[in-house]
C-alpha cells in the first residue's frame, strides 16, 4: 500500500522473494504460489506472474484425472482452468476485496460469482440451491466480495443481496415477514410497493451450527454459470415437472395476482 | 511537492511553479491558482497531430500558482512516482498529473497495446520530477529483473518504468478455437531491469473471452 503524506512514495515494490506465499498482497490482491502444483481458477483472473505458470482449460485430456477427482460440475467446467508450474502467480477480481479460507475436512457453499479459485484437494460441487456451489475436503480457496467479509454465528436472518456462502451445514430457508405481508392490504403492499414496502419483508433464514458469510455491501457480484441440472423430476432448478401437484408453469399475465392470491386465500 | 491527501486524492503543494494535469480532475484548491488547457497534451502542434494520429489522446491543463490543489479522478486509486531521468510508460487514460517539468509524448508499443484495446501507442513521461498515476484498485508495483521476468495481463497493465524489453506471448492454441481456451491468450512478459505497474481489476480486453 501506499505511504500517505510522503512525498513522492509510490507504492512498495514487490519481487518473487518479497511477494507473499499463498496469502494477500493488498486486500484486493491475492499470490499463489505454484511449486510444480496445480490450481484451479476462473477464467481471466490471472493479472501477472513470475516463473512459468500455463493455463489450461478443464477439457484438456491431461487433466482428465484431476478434473475427476476434484470437479464434479461437468457443465460449468468451461469457465475455469487450471494454472499449473512454478512460480508466484497475482489474482485478482475487478478490484472487489479478496480473502482466503482453509477449509479442514469441511464443507463451504458459496455464491458462484464469488469464488475465484480453489485448491485441488477440495472438490467442487454444485449446490442444489441454484446458483451456488459447494466446496468439500481440504484446503484453501480465494473469495472476491463487495466489501469486507462479515462471519456470522446462527440463528440469523440475512438479506438475499449480501449473502456470500455460508459453511457447515446451517440450514438456508426463506424467511418473509407476514405480520406485514399479511392482508389485502399487505398484499397490494407487496404487489405494488405502494404505501410503503421497506425492501426488506424477504430475508433468508439460517439455523443450526455453522458459519453464514457476509459481505459489507447489497451490490451483487456478476453471477457465472454453474451449470443445468439433469433434468430429472425432483431436482431444484433442472426445469422438469416436479410431479402432480405443482402449479403448472403458465406464463402469468400482467395484473393477475398470480401465487399471490394463494397465499392470501383470495 | 505531490503528496497523497488519501489513497484517492492527490494534492499538490505549488510555490509559482506548475503542475500538468488530466482536464476537469482539479477537485479544490487553496491560495491563487490559475488553470489553463493544454491542446494536444501541451506538445505543440506535432505533438498535437501525433495524439490525434495515435489515438493517445490526452486533455492536460496547466495549473499554475501559489498553495495547494486537490486533484482526484472517478475515485480511482493514486500512485506518485518519482522519475530521476528516466522514462515512465503510462496508458494516457491512467495518467492523472505530472511536474510540468517533465516531458510527454508518445510512442509505439507495438501488438500488446491492440491486444488491450488501448490502441497501439502508449504515453511516455520523461525528465526529473514526480507524476501520479491512476488504477482500478490500488496498483500494485512488481520488480522485473534479469533472474525474475514477469508475465502480465494486458487487461491489468497500467505503466512501466525502467530498461525494460516486451514481448508479446500467445497462449493460442487449437483449443481455444474448440472454446477450451486457458483464459489468458494474450499476455505480455517483461524482461530486463525495472518496475511494472498493475491493477487488481481488468479493462475488457479481446483476450479476456478466449
Amino acid at each position: 500500500m501506499s505511504t500517505y503524506g510522503t512525498p513522492g512514495a509510490g507504492p512498495a515494490a514487490h519481487d518473487p522473494s518479497t511477494l507473499p506465499s499463498d496469502d494477500n498482497v493488498d486486500h484486493y490482491t491475492f499470490c499463489v504460489e505454484l511449486t510444480g502444483s496445480q490450481w484451479f481458477m476462473q477464467k481471466g483472473k490471472m493479472i501477472a506472474y513470475y516463473g512459468s505458470i500455463e493455463f489450461n482449460g478443464i477439457g484438456h485430456g491431461r487433466l482428465d484425472r484431476l478434473v475427476r477427482t476434484s470437479f464434479h460440475s461437468p457443465l460449468h467446467a468451461s469457465d475455469w482452468v487450471v494454472a499449473e508450474g512454478s512460480g508466484k502467480m497475482l489474482l485478482a477480481d475487478r478490484a472487489f476485496d479478496v480473502n482466503s479460507y482453509d477449509l479442514e475436512d469441511g464443507n463451504l457453499t458459496i455464491r458462484s460469482g464469488n469464488l475465484l479459485a480453489f485448491q485441488p484437494s477440495l472438490s467442487l460441487k454444485q449446490s442444489i440451491v441454484p446458483g451456488f456451489l459447494t466446496l468439500i475436503g481440504t484446503g484453501k480457496f480465494v473469495a472476491a466480495s463487495n466489501g469486507p467479509v462479515v462471519f456470522m454465528e446462527p440463528p440469523v436472518r440475512v438479506d438475499p443481496q449480501a449473502l456470500v456462502g455460508w459453511a457447515d451445514c446451517p440450514s438456508p430457508c426463506h424467511h418473509y415477514d407476514h405480520g406485514y405481508l399479511t392482508g389485502v392490504m399487505g398484499g397490494l403492499r407487496a404487489l405494488t410497493g405502494l404505501g410503503g414496502a421497506s425492501g426488506e419483508e424477504h430475508q433468508f433464514e439460517f439455523v443450526g451450527a455453522g458459519t453464514v458469510l457476509l459481505q459489507s455491501s447489497e451490490t451483487l457480484m456478476a453471477e457465472q454459470a454453474t451449470g443445468v441440472t439433469p433434468g430429472e423430476p425432483g431436482v431444484p432448478g433442472s426445469g422438469a415437472p416436479g410431479g402432480p401437484g405443482q402449479p403448472s408453469g403458465a406464463p402469468r399475465l400482467p395484473g393477475q395476482l398470480g401465487d399471490l392470491q394463494r397465499r392470501f386465500g383470495l | 511537492m505531490f503528496r497523497l491527501q488519501s489513497s484517492k486524492v492527490l494534492a499538490v503543494d505549488m510555490t509559482g511553479d506548475a503542475v500538468k494535469a488530466k482536464n476537469g480532475s482539479m477537485v479544490a484548491y487553496d491560495g491563487e491558482m490559475a488553470f489553463k488547457k493544454l491542446s494536444g497534451g501541451g506538445e505543440g502542434i506535432r505533438g498535437m497531430v501525433t495524439r490525434r494520429l495515435t489515438g493517445e489522446q490526452m486533455t492536460l491543463m496547466e495549473v499554475k500558482g501559489h498553495g495547494t490543489c486537490w486533484f482526484a479522478d472517478r475515485a480511482a486509486e493514486i500512485s506518485l512516482v518519482g522519475l530521476q531521468g528516466d522514462k515512465l510508460y503510462v496508458e494516457s487514460s491512467n495518467l492523472l498529473a505530472t511536474d510540468g517539468g517533465l516531458r510527454t509524448g508518445t510512442s509505439f508499443t507495438g501488438v500488446r497495446g491492440a491486444s488491450q484495446g488501448n490502441g497501439l501507442f502508449t504515453t511516455t513521461i520523461e525528465g526529473h520530477g514526480q507524476a501520479a498515476i491512476m488504477s482500478d484498485g490500488p496498483a500494485v508495483l512488481l520488480r522485473v529483473s534479469p533472474q525474475y521476468p514477469l508475465t502480465v495481463d494486458p487487461g491489468a497493465y497500467v505503466a512501466h518504468q525502467g530498461d525494460l524489453r516486451q514481448s508479446f506471448q500467445s497462449g493460442v492454441t487449437f483449443r481455444t478455437l474448440l472454446g477450451e481456451g486457458g483464459g489468458e491468450a494474450f499476455q505480455i512478459r517483461f524482461e530486463g531491469d525495472g518496475l511494472v505497474y498493475v491493477q487488481p481489476s481488468e479493462r475488457n480486453t479481446i483476450a479476456g473471452d478466449v
